[in-house]
C-alpha cells in the first residue's frame, strides 16, 4: 500500500514537471519572435530620420557629337543608377535564379533581379565625370512620417 | 438721383474690369511627362512631353520653381532653355524607378526605366520670369 502511494506521488510529480516544461517552451517562442520584429522596426524611429547615401554610375555612349553631350547623357544614366540603388536599399530586391543542367553539367545559369519603387525628394550631392564615366552621389532622408501615412 | 443709364454704364465698366483682370491673372496649366531608359549604364529614349491642358486641373499649387523667361510666353521654349533645372525639379517631386537585371553565365544585362507620370503644372507667365507650380492632388 505504501509503495503504491509513493508510486502515485512520483508519477504526479513527474507529470506536473513535464507540463511546466512544455508551458515554458510555448511562452518563450513567441517572445523571441517579437524581439526579432522589434529589432527590424527600430531601423526607422520617430525621432531620428534615416539618411541614405548612394553613388550611381553612368557611361556616355560611343557616338556622341560633343563632350558636353557625352557628359549630359552619362549624368542621366548615373542618376537612374543612383535612383535604382536607393530603391534597392529601401525596398529590397526581388531575386529569381534558374540553372539549366544537362548530362550532369550546368548549361545555363541565370539570375534575375528586379526592383520597382517611387522615389521622392532625393538630392544630388556631387557629380564627377572622368574618362567617360560619370559618378553621381545622391542622398535621401527618410522620416518616420513618410511611411506612417 | 442717378438715371438708369448711369448705373448701366457703371456696371458695364465694372464687368469689363473684372473680366480683363481675370484674363490677365488666369494662369495656364500644362501637362508634363518624362521618361527615359538606361540599358547597361547607357541612356536611351529620353522623352519630355509638354502639352497644354485641355481641361481644368484640380489640385493645390505646391513646390514652386521660378525660371527666367525673358519676355517669352512659350512654355516649351523656356523649358528647353532650362531643361536640367526643370528635370531636377520634377525628379524631386517623385519618379517611378523600375529596374531589371539579368545575369546569364556571368554576363550582366541591366535595364532601368525612369518615369515621371503625367502631371499637371500651373504656369504663371510674368515679364522676366515664369513661375511653375506643381498641382498636388487634394
Amino acid at each position: 500500500m505504501k509503495y503504491s502511494l509513493l508510486l502515485i506521488f512520483l508519477l504526479c510529480v513527474t507529470a506536473f514537471g513535464g507540463e511546466k516544461k512544455v508551458l515554458v517552451k510555448k511562452h518563450e517562442s513567441p517572445k523571441q519572435g517579437c524581439s526579432m520584429v522589434q529589432k527590424q522596426a527600430e531601423v526607422l524611429t520617430i525621432k531620428e530620420p534615416l539618411h541614405i547615401s548612394v553613388v550611381g554610375e553612368g557611361v556616355a555612349p560611343v557616338n556622341t557629337t560633343s563632350p558636353a553631350q557625352a557628359y549630359a547623357l552619362a549624368k542621366r544614366a548615373a542618376i537612374a543608377d543612383a535612383y535604382r540603388l536607393i530603391a534597392e536599399k529601401v525596398k529590397g530586391v526581388n531575386v529569381e535564379g534558374q540553372d539549366f543542367i544537362k548530362n550532369m553539367m550546368v548549361q545555363r545559369s541565370t539570375v534575375r533581379t528586379s526592383v520597382q519603387a517611387i522615389v521622392k525628394g532625393a538630392n544630388i550631392v556631387e557629380t564627377t565625370f572622368k574618362d567617360g564615366l560619370c559618378e553621381v552621389e545622391m542622398d535621401i532622408t527618410l522620416s518616420y512620417s513618410d511611411f506612417a501615412q | 438721383m442717378r438715371s438708369r443709364d448711369g448705373y448701366y454704364s457703371f456696371i458695364l465698366r465694372l464687368c469689363t474690369i473684372i473680366l480683363s483682370f481675370s484674363i490677365l491673372l488666369d494662369a495656364d496649366e500644362y501637362l508634363v511627362s518624362y521618361r527615359y531608359v538606361v540599358k547597361n549604364a547607357i541612356l536611351y529614349n529620353e522623352s519630355l512631353d509638354i502639352s497644354k491642358s485641355m481641361t481644368k486641373c484640380e489640385g493645390i499649387p505646391s513646390q514652386t520653381l521660378i525660371l527666367a523667361s525673358l519676355n517669352k510666353h512659350n512654355f516649351q521654349k523656356i523649358i528647353d532653355k532650362h531643361k536640367d533645372k526643370f528635370i531636377e525639379y520634377i525628379q524631386k517631386l517623385g519618379i517611378n524607378v523600375e529596374s531589371r537585371e539579368r545575369t546569364t553565365n556571368n554576363q550582366i544585362n541591366s535595364t532601368t526605366i525612369v518615369t515621371f507620370k503625367t502631371t499637371c503644372f500651373k504656369v504663371d507667365f510674368n515679364d522676366n520670369f515664369v513661375r511653375i507650380s506643381h498641382l498636388k492632388q487634394p
